[in-house]
């Protein structure tokens, strides 16, 4: 056996020098590309809809409206794509955006400075983080089960410890205002977070090892990677960035309530996520999909809330149409697994 | 003897492995050239793929010693051996296929670039380029999902990896299974390459006997945990080979 390589291959092999720039790879990744810019054409075509059929649609009051919707699901996105990246999920992200403005608050009135209660709080939910992590890598309970058991289980401290009564968001007019009573906080808030991690899971060894745990945790384990130290990092992540979520909507409200939140967020939350392309079988995902996505549901609740459709339609047809976004993702996941055979 | 004077590279006397009341490796020794391959021949549960873990650290033999270099060794992690230059590639569990070539070869040994310490990208896809085109690996481009490669060409990337990453004892678990004729060239390619640079030992496990014998300078048989067979390639036929297991299929089936 000669050492040049023959046939097919081989023909690669021997033009191998400059990697060469168009070859299937980039139809691929073209193809990719396209798949967001699908989402971003679904998401520009609703706003051009909902802008026609109703002219209270495309206004300042409105657009402040929208913001308010895309902002807390594209936050919790964020957490949940890191997750359903390395194969895990928090169903108990709801819950925890619940709890946390009433550790704020109790901080608060334990003498803590608001600043201060506030971190305090994050770190409370980055240890909730922490025990979900440990149930799952150490017991090896599925995070489906696990945070399945956090749903209740936060609940009934937040009731507990809020006796079920809704309490008030501490802290001056200008900690308030940049918290999430000035119109444009939260969404503020949200696009600095989306740029975050989308540095962290594009252009960190973080973000790579957490693609790369969920693509193949043997191999990732093979190299080195400490998969269970990613995947309990994430559910912190995770946990504090759905505090972090319930503790801005507190104060844009002005209010907080124990029941806040809920399945509801974290699902508009995993949704955004699906709706933007991150696949449910783990290792690949975006957060600017997250991101988009959280804008396509968030015009189609407002879209639909300015057209006055029946409320009780209403569930209805956002469940549709996170239907069809779902199964368009999953078919085009299933077309490329295609492809790569 | 192999080597012609050539430094030893590992050597693993008289390992012994159980797991419970399981004998896994009674007594096994081999030992390895630089610049040579030796193919480790044997049925599915003969105790293969326990002797490769117990070089590489996955496993700690419960008696035997280890050589590197010759000198005595205690691989008791995979990092550890990792230290020694002790690489396995394993054949599908290798890679992560949503991520790049280039990704993957940089797995968790990453570069970065200040002040953040963020992925320095545009390097490692350069490195990546120069390390396959170096070794004669051939992909379309270095930005490709690992998805999208063929067997061999994951496996190649594989290897390449771990010989990019300094490895110096190169421990294949079957390199060459399930893949076709065109693909195992691609990948027979390269390992006589790496022979030819003379700086490398490495152990292959396979199952085809005549490819082992045709790619290897010597082979070991293992059954039951006990090599039962050691040879130079050149002197050893197929049927020599199988006359050895055929006498054991034999044995087994007295004793049903």
């Amino acid at each position: 056996m000669d050492t040049t390589p023959r046939g097919a291959d081989g023909a690669k092999a021997a033009s191998s020098a400059p990697p060469r720039r168009w070859g299937a790879g980039h139809a691929f990744r073209g193809f990719l590309i396209q798949r967001e810019a699908s989402v971003i054409l679904v998401a520009v075509l609703l706003i051009i809809y909902f802008g026609f059929a109703n002219p209270n649609f495309i206004t300042n009051n409105n657009i402040v409206t929208l913001s308010q919707f895309v902002a807390a699901p594209a936050i919790i996105a964020c957490g949940e794509i890191m997750l359903l990246i390395c194969k895990e999920i928090d169903l108990s992200a709801g819950q925890t955006f619940a709890l946390a403005p009433f550790l704020v608050f109790f901080g608060a009135r334990f003498g803590l400075p608001v600043v201060v209660a506030i971190l305090v709080a994050l770190a409370i939910c980055a240890a909730i983080g922490l025990l979900i992590g440990l149930v799952t890598v150490l017991l090896e309970v599925p995070s489906f089960v696990t945070t399945l058991g956090t749903f209740f289980l936060i609940t009934g401290i937040t009731l507990t410890i809020s006796r079920g009564f809704p309490a008030t968001p501490p802290g001056g007019k200008f900690l308030t205002g940049i918290l999430g009573a000035f119109s444009y906080s939260e969404i503020i808030w949200a696009f600095v977070i989306v740029f975050l991690m989308h540095m962290i899971l594009r252009h960190t060894r973080w973000g790579l090892h957490t693609i790369a745990v969920g693509g193949n945790d043997i191999a990732a384990a093979e190299a080195g990677i400490k998969v269970n130290r990613i995947k309990v990092g994430n559910f912190m992540l995770t946990a504090a960035l759905a505090g972090f979520t319930g503790i801005l909507e507190a104060y844009r409200v002005g209010s907080s309530d124990p029941l806040a939140g809920g399945a509801n967020i974290m699902f508009f939350g995993v949704a955004s996520g699906v709706i933007g392309g991150t696949a449910l079988t783990g290792g690949a995902g975006t957060i600017v999909g997250g991101l988009i996505g959280a804008i396509v549901l968030g015009v189609l609740q407002d879209g639909f809330t300015l057209q006055g459709i029946n409320a009780f339609l209403f569930d209805g047809i956002i469940g549709a149409a996170i239907l069809i976004a779902m199964v368009v993702n999953i078919r085009l996941g299933r077309l490329q697994q295609s492809h790569l055979r | 003897m192999s080597g012609n004077g050539v430094a030893e590279a590992i050597r693993a006397e008289n390992i012994v492995k159980r797991f419970g009341s399981i004998v896994a490796l009674n007594g096994v020794s081999i030992k390895v050239h630089r610049g040579e391959i030796l193919g480790i021949l044997g049925d599915n549960g003969a105790g293969k793929s326990t002797l490769i873990k117990c070089m590489t650290g996955f496993h700690q033999p419960d008696s035997g010693r280890i050589f590197v270099d010759g000198a005595e060794v205690v691989l008791d992690s995979v990092d550890r051996a990792r230290s020694f230059g002790i690489e396995c590639v394993y054949q599908d569990l290798a890679l992560v296929n949503t991520l790049s070539v280039y990704h993957n070869m940089f797995l968790n040994r990453e570069l970065r670039k200040p002040p953040f310490g963020l992925l320095n990208h545009a390097e490692m896809r350069r490195r990546t380029a120069d390390a396959l085109n170096d070794i004669g690996v051939g992909v379309p481009s270095v930005e490709e999902e690992v998805a999208r490669l063929s067997g061999g060409q994951r496996q190649a990337i594989a290897v390449a990896r771990a010989v990019y990453s300094n490895a110096r004892i190169l421990l294949l678990d079957e390199p060459l299974a399930a893949m076709g004729a065109r693909e195992s060239g691609l990948i027979i390619d390269l390992i006589e390459r790496l022979r030819t640079r003379g700086d490398i030992a490495m152990i292959m496990i396979a199952h085809n006997y005549a490819q082992t014998l045709d790619v290897c300078d010597r082979v070991v048989l293992v059954q039951h945990g006990e090599i039962t067979f050691e040879g130079r390639s050149a002197e050893t036929s197929v049927e020599q080979l199988l006359e050895i297991v055929r006498r054991e299929y034999r044995a087994a089936r007295r004793g049903l």
